[in-house]
This record gives C-alpha cells, sequence and structure tokens, in this order.
C-alpha cells in the first residue's frame, strides 16, 4: 500500500512538470530554448508511460523523442539563422588588407544584423569558377541567399538575390545610398514545382 | 483581443465535453479484449510480449503500412532536399561546429553500448519490453553518434534506401509464407499446434527486419537533415 | 494518473498551435498535442492492479496492450510527419527569406 502511494505522488508530480513544461513552450519566444524543453517534455512523459504500464511505448518515445527529433529541431533552427553569400567577385570588395574591412561586408554585416541572422560568406572554388552558370541556377540548386559578383562593363557590384526572399526589399533600401552597388531580384521557379 | 476569448471559450467547451465523456470513455479499453489476449497470445503467436504479439500477428497490417510510410517520409525528405550538387558547400560549416573533445570520447565509449542495447531489444523483442521498432530507435541513435565522431564522414542515401526498400519486401515475403503453410495470409508460419519454442524463428525474422528498415529510414532522414544543414 | 490533468497539456498544445506566429513553434505544438494524446490513451487503458502486457507465470491481470501498440505506431510516423514538416520549413525559408506566418502570408503571391 505504501509503494504505490509513492507511485502515485511521484505520477501527479510529473504531470503538474508536463503542464508547466508545455506553458513555458507557449510562451517562450526563442526557438533554441525550446529544442531543450521539449527534450525535457519528452524524457517526463516517458517516465509517465513506465508508471502507467507501457515500457514499450516508453522505449520508443527516449529513443526518438529525445535523440533524433531534437537534432532535426536543431538543424532546421540553425539554418534559418544564417545568411549565406556567394562571393563570385573576388575582389577587394569583401576582403581588404586580409581583414573583413571591405566596403560590401561593412553593408552585409549591418544587414544581417538588422535581422538577427548570421552572415556566412563563401568562396568556394568549385561554385566560382564553375562557368556554365547563370547565378540564377546557383541559386535553385544551392542553399545559397545571395550571390556577389562583378560587372565589368560599368564597374559596379551587382548583389542577386530571390525575388521572392523577404530580405532583398530591405536589402535594396539599405544599398541606395551606396554608387557602386546594385541590388538584382530574379524570379525563382515556384515555390514546390 | 477578441479572437483569444474565443479560442479560449472553445478550448473550455472541449474541455466540458471531455469531462462529460470521461466516464464512458475509461470504459474503452476495460472490457474483455485483452482477458482474451492474456490467455489465448502466447499459444497462438508465441510470443510472451503481447505488444509484438499484437503488432506481428493479430495486427501485422499496422506494421507493415506503418513500415511503408516511413518509407515515404524518407522518399519525400530526400526529394524535398535534393541538391545536384553533392555536398559542395559542405566545407565552411565544419570548423564552425567542431564537436568538443569530451564528447567525442564519451560517443567512442558509448556508441558499441548503444549498438548493443539495440541488437538486445530487436532480438529479444519476443521475452522483454521492445520489439523492431523501439530496437530499431536505439540503432538509429546509436549510429548517430558516429557523425559526432567524425564530421565528414560521407553516406551515401540512395545506398540506404535500395536496401530499406529490399527490407520492406522481405517484410512482406515473410509475412506472406504463411499463404502457403498455414492458408491465412499475413500471420505466423509455423503450424498453429507447433511448440512455442519453433514460433521464435518468425517472430524473430520479422523483427530484424523491422528494425533494419525502422534504422536506415531515421538513417536516411538525419543523413539528409545533415546535408541540408551544413 | 489523472485523465484530466493529461487534456489539459493537449489544450496547451491547441491553443499554442492557434497561437503561435512562428511556423517551427507550430511543429513544436504537434509534437506536445501528439505526446498528450498517446498518454491520454495509456492513461485510459491503465487500471489499478494491472501489470505490464508481457505473459508469465506470477501476473494475474495484465493492461489492455492493443492501446500500447498502436501508439507504437503513432510515435515512429509522428517522428516521420515532423521530419517532413521541419524540412519543408528550412525551403520556405529558403525561398521567401522568412519564418513568420503573418510575414509570409502578407505576400500577394502565396494567396
Amino acid at each position: 500500500m505504501n509503494d504505490l502511494m509513492w507511485i502515485d505522488i511521484i505520477a501527479y508530480v510529473l504531470q503538474f512538470m508536463l503542464i508547466a513544461i508545455a506553458v513555458v513552450v507557449v510562451l517562450q519566444k526563442n526557438n533554441s530554448t525550446i529544442v531543450l524543453l521539449v527534450v525535457a517534455f519528452s524524457l517526463v512523459v516517458s517516465g509517465l508511460y513506465v508508471i502507467n504500464h507501457a515500457p514499450d511505448v516508453a522505449i520508443a518515445e527516449v529513443a526518438i523523442g529525445a535523440a533524433i527529433i531534437p537534432l532535426i529541431y536543431v538543424i532546421s533552427i540553425s539554418r534559418q539563422r544564417e545568411f549565406i553569400v556567394l562571393d563570385r567577385a573576388m575582389d577587394d570588395f569583401i576582403i581588404s588588407n586580409n581583414d573583413f574591412t571591405g566596403i560590401g561586408y561593412v553593408l552585409l554585416k549591418r544587414f544581417t544584423d538588422y535581422y538577427h541572422l548570421e552572415l556566412n560568406i563563401c568562396n568556394d572554388p568549385g561554385l566560382c569558377s564553375w562557368e556554365a552558370g547563370p547565378d540564377k541556377v546557383i541559386c535553385e540548386k544551392t542553399n545559397v541567399d545571395l550571390i556577389v559578383s562583378r560587372d565589368e562593363e560599368k564597374g559596379v557590384y551587382q548583389l542577386k538575390g530571390k525575388e521572392s526572399s523577404l530580405l532583398m526589399t530591405k536589402l535594396a533600401q539599405m544599398a541606395e545610398d551606396y554608387d557602386d552597388i546594385e541590388v538584382h531580384t530574379f524570379t525563382e521557379r515556384g515555390f514546390g514545382e | 483581443m477578441s479572437r483569444k476569448i474565443i479560442l479560449v471559450a472553445a478550448l473550455g467547451i472541449l474541455f466540458v465535453m471531455f469531462f462529460l465523456s470521461m466516464e464512458e470513455m475509461e470504459d474503452l479499453f476495460k472490457n474483455d479484449a485483452k482477458l482474451y489476449f492474456f490467455e489465448h497470445g502466447l499459444d497462438d503467436t508465441g510470443s510472451s510480449n503481447l505488444i509484438t504479439a499484437i503488432l506481428l500477428d493479430y495486427r501485422l497490417f499496422d506494421s507493415l503500412f506503418e513500415a511503408g510510410i516511413l518509407l515515404v517520409a524518407v522518399s519525400g525528405v530526400i526529394w524535398i532536399s535534393r541538391h545536384d550538387f553533392e555536398e559542395r558547400n559542405a566545407h565552411f560549416m565544419l570548423d564552425k561546429y567542431k564537436t568538443p573533445e569530451l564528447f567525442v570520447t564519451l560517443s567512442r565509449f558509448v556508441f558499441p553500448l548503444l549498438l548493443m542495447l539495440g541488437f538486445f531489444i530487436i532480438l529479444n523483442g519476443h521475452l522483454t519490453p521492445g520489439g523492431g521498432f523501439q530496437g530499431g530507435a536505439v540503432v538509429a541513435t546509436a549510429i548517430l553518434l558516429l557523425y559526432y565522431i567524425n564530421l565528414e564522414r560521407k553516406t551515401d542515401i540512395s545506398l540506404i534506401v535500395a536496401v530499406v526498400k529490399f527490407a520492406y519486401l522481405g517484410i512482406v515475403l515473410t509475412a506472406s509464407i504463411s499463404l502457403i503453410t498455414r492458408g491465412e495470409i499475413f500471420t505466423n508460419f509455423m503450424a498453429v499446434d507447433a511448440p512455442t519454442m519453433s514460433k521464435y524463428i518468425y517472430i524473430i525474422a520479422l523483427d530484424i527486419l523491422i528494425g533494419i528498415n525502422v534504422a536506415l529510414c531515421l538513417w536516411a532522414i538525419f543523413t539528409a537533415f545533415l546535408k541540408e544543414g551544413r | 494518473m489523472n485523465p484530466v490533468l493529461t487534456f489539459i497539456v493537449v489544450l496547451i498544445g491547441l491553443y499554442g498551435l492557434a497561437t503561435s506566429k512562428n511556423i517551427i513553434k507550430s511543429v513544436f505544438c504537434v509534437t506536445i498535442i501528439e505526446s498528450g494524446v498517446i498518454l491520454l490513451f495509456l492513461n485510459f487503458a491503465n487500471y489499478e492492479g494491472g501489470a505490464i502486457p508481457i505473459v508469465s507465470e506470477d501476473v494475474a491481470a495484465i493492461v489492455d496492450p492493443l492501446p500500447h501498440a498502436l501508439m507504437i505506431t503513432t510515435i515512429v510516423i509522428g517522428s516521420a510527419v515532423t521530419a517532413l514538416a521541419l524540412i519543408i520549413c528550412i525551403k520556405v525559408f529558403h525561398h521567401y527569406g522568412s519564418t513568420e506566418w503573418a510575414q509570409i502570408l502578407r505576400r500577394e503571391d502565396v494567396k
């Protein structure tokens, strides 16, 4: 009888913990905090499964809910924090004096700070020297968000991004102050086509 | 603001309705069906664990289509995240997400234990809590640790999917043998009055195939995500 | 072991699903609702004096194993659904540059 009572108390404590975690998840704004809370939720709920005489379900919940689901959440959240720029210009627009002090870098840094994104500049030689490519094709087939290139005839730098992206309108606004920077957008094929 | 009030009111109505119908819901699983499982389960299927008995014998259609849905989900994930440049832009993320040395060492230590636990759960699905699905998930978690140990590991998703397809075919074929031996499809292929020990063969074989299916499907899913993350 | 307390978790999840502004947060709320529903089923199946559904000599009465088998199916399929939802989230961010419901739905080309 004594054992049974203890199990009841533990079950009620876990259930109130579950409600508390659920409330915090709903109120919390920061997604990375929610991942940890969901892991805690998953562990507490699997404890409740065991108390409900279902150890099989608890094993499945622990293995999937506490290891694989958080991983894919973390990846998809971290993907939404960064802004990938492909630098095809290859001169001092981004990197001058071996440091990130170029005029383009300052602009992009200001832009990503405005949206709390993480600037990720990539000059993968395989992609930059990829001849076949109009920039549109590269954007469609990889994760690149913005392509920097240099127009030799006009002597201006071109920033090219997707027309559908909300970020590009803001970038065009910010680049108006600079004379030698143009912002171009192109229409991607529709979502899911 | 008025929207939120309407929402809370709707949820309140839902709660009241649940509270009123709770008495009847509590009788939902309190009938005598479990007595049938308790008395005949071991003799019918050869599995002491009645959940495995239901998943692999009484309601095998459930498991078949569950494995099928997992396969469909994997193909959906791979189709949506397809890139024509294979891991071209992979290298610049690697140094940023460098795993701590302690974690790598611990992963090396835990990996074989976790793999062993997964195989134990799969192979003892008929005696202890567990079975193909849970064991497959644990094995997938063990495989996940390999990515922490060696970040530059390259995985061929198409090979995984090919193996999964054959494993799924194996599940369907193993389940269909009973059509020849017993005359009814999707049940144990040993005779009904065979000793319990010989019925283990079917349970273990199907558990291993389902374990392979689930583990490889989850592996393919998180490989697709890891490629997306780089 | 009170089904009412479990149902409150489901209701909180529903509230979060209806009010969340971010796509990923909606997926989080779906995960919570799913766990709550599973726990609800197990609560209904459980009763005092029932044992784990494994046949052995010293067990007199067991809980119903049928909902347990169904819930294992639910967990595995739920993980597949979450994975699909999240990969679509990533693609939406690439296409529209945002994952807020309001900002995406405000655009003309979505309608």
